[in-house]
């Protein structure tokens, strides 16, 4: 259990880090210009954080995580939706659930 | 040449950026419900869920962060990951560099405060149509900033209620997400090398590493990667 003054701690931490994150492309532009290399950079550093979150937690869970991650993938793929992919991925978790897995 | 355009900065600015971002706003408020339900489930308080949406307030790093938040809280992991996850910002205020910089201090911070993805694609639209006025990048940053927080609130409010989470599949919001999002990003096979070494080395750095860093030499691998075959 994480104490709570450790916790807001932590949360004003991170704000700092994300407020970094929003002022700092405007503030490197008034100083010198982005490449198409740093552009690019960050570009896949982006993509690559969400893949090395998603792909361990999942090969680490149980068939009911695979299949729902599977069904979310597959419905990004088909539709478009992420809200659409989360509602379905969710809805089979609590069916594995369900059945037991 | 063209005359000098001149970038303002007005009430009625902020408040048509308010309105016309509305109805995409309107769908954060699921995700704000998602995140408060999965804070929840990380036995994260009511009141620290909310402070993270009204500090943080970018859905993806606080996801990121329930990830790792365990006691006692691995604070360097915790501000790498969410440093990775929100560097995508550096480029977006990149782009707005040449209309923000022309608009006084306090309000360009207090614009760059509430910049997300959406507001951010939603301003470029109108500057596109010839909008001068940069306060409308504030005005549609507020109305997804009371949505993301209405969510929140409606999520932390269920989670609570609600008891064992996983008997809803609650436990895998965020991975389901997460896996959506990174279909969206797919561009086309010149991902594929970065995206398969960012999950090999998180993969193997989830067995070898401390908890929270095989994210952080992922997130690297894949940006070096791409910027080395893309650059």
């Amino acid at each position: 259990m994480v104490e709570e003054w450790a916790a807001i701690g932590a949360v004003l931490l991170l704000s700092l880090v994300t407020f970094a994150t929003r002022i700092g492309g405007v503030w490197i532009m008034s100083c010198v210009p982005i490449t198409p290399r740093i552009e690019a950079f960050l570009k896949y550093m982006a993509a690559s954080v969400l893949i090395a979150i998603v792909v361990p937690a999942t090969l680490s869970g149980s068939p009911r995580i695979w299949v729902a991650v599977a069904a979310a993938v597959v419905t990004m793929a088909a539709s478009g939706s992420a809200l659409g992919a989360m509602l379905i991925g969710t809805a089979l978790a609590a069916v594995g659930r369900g059945l037991g897995f | 040449m063209n005359p000098p355009e001149i970038p303002r900065f007005t009430a009625s600015g902020v408040w048509r950026g308010c309105v016309e971002i509305a109805p995409v706003a309107a769908f954060v408020i699921p995700f704000g419900i998602a995140f408060g339900v999965a804070a929840s489930a990380k036995q994260v308080s009511a009141e620290v869920s909310l402070l993270m949406s009204a500090l943080i307030y970018a859905g993806a790093s606080q996801f990121a962060a329930l990830d790792l938040w365990v006691a006692p809280l691995p604070l360097a992991t915790l501000a790498l990951t969410v440093l990775a996850v929100n560097a995508r910002h550096i480029l977006l205020g990149a782009v707005l560099a040449p209309w923000l910089l022309r608009v006084p201090r306090i309000r360009r911070l207090a614009a760059l405060f509430f910049l997300s993805d959406a507001n951010f694609a939603q301003a470029m639209a109108a500057r596109e149509r010839g909008e001068m006025d940069a306060g409308i990048l504030l005005g549609s940053g507020l109305t997804m900033w009371i949505c993301w927080m209405a969510g929140t609130s409606v999520g932390v409010a269920a989670g609570s209620l609600l008891g064992d989470l996983s008997r809803f599949g609650f436990d895998v919001v965020m991975v389901s997400y997460f896996a959506a999002i990174i279909v969206g990003q797919w561009k086309g096979r010149a991902d594929l090398l970065p995206w398969v070494a960012a999950a090999a080395v998180a993969l193997a750095g989830s067995y070898l590493l401390p908890p929270g860093w095989h994210i952080i030499a992922g997130a690297l691998t894949g940006g070096i990667i791409g910027a080395w075959r893309h650059g």
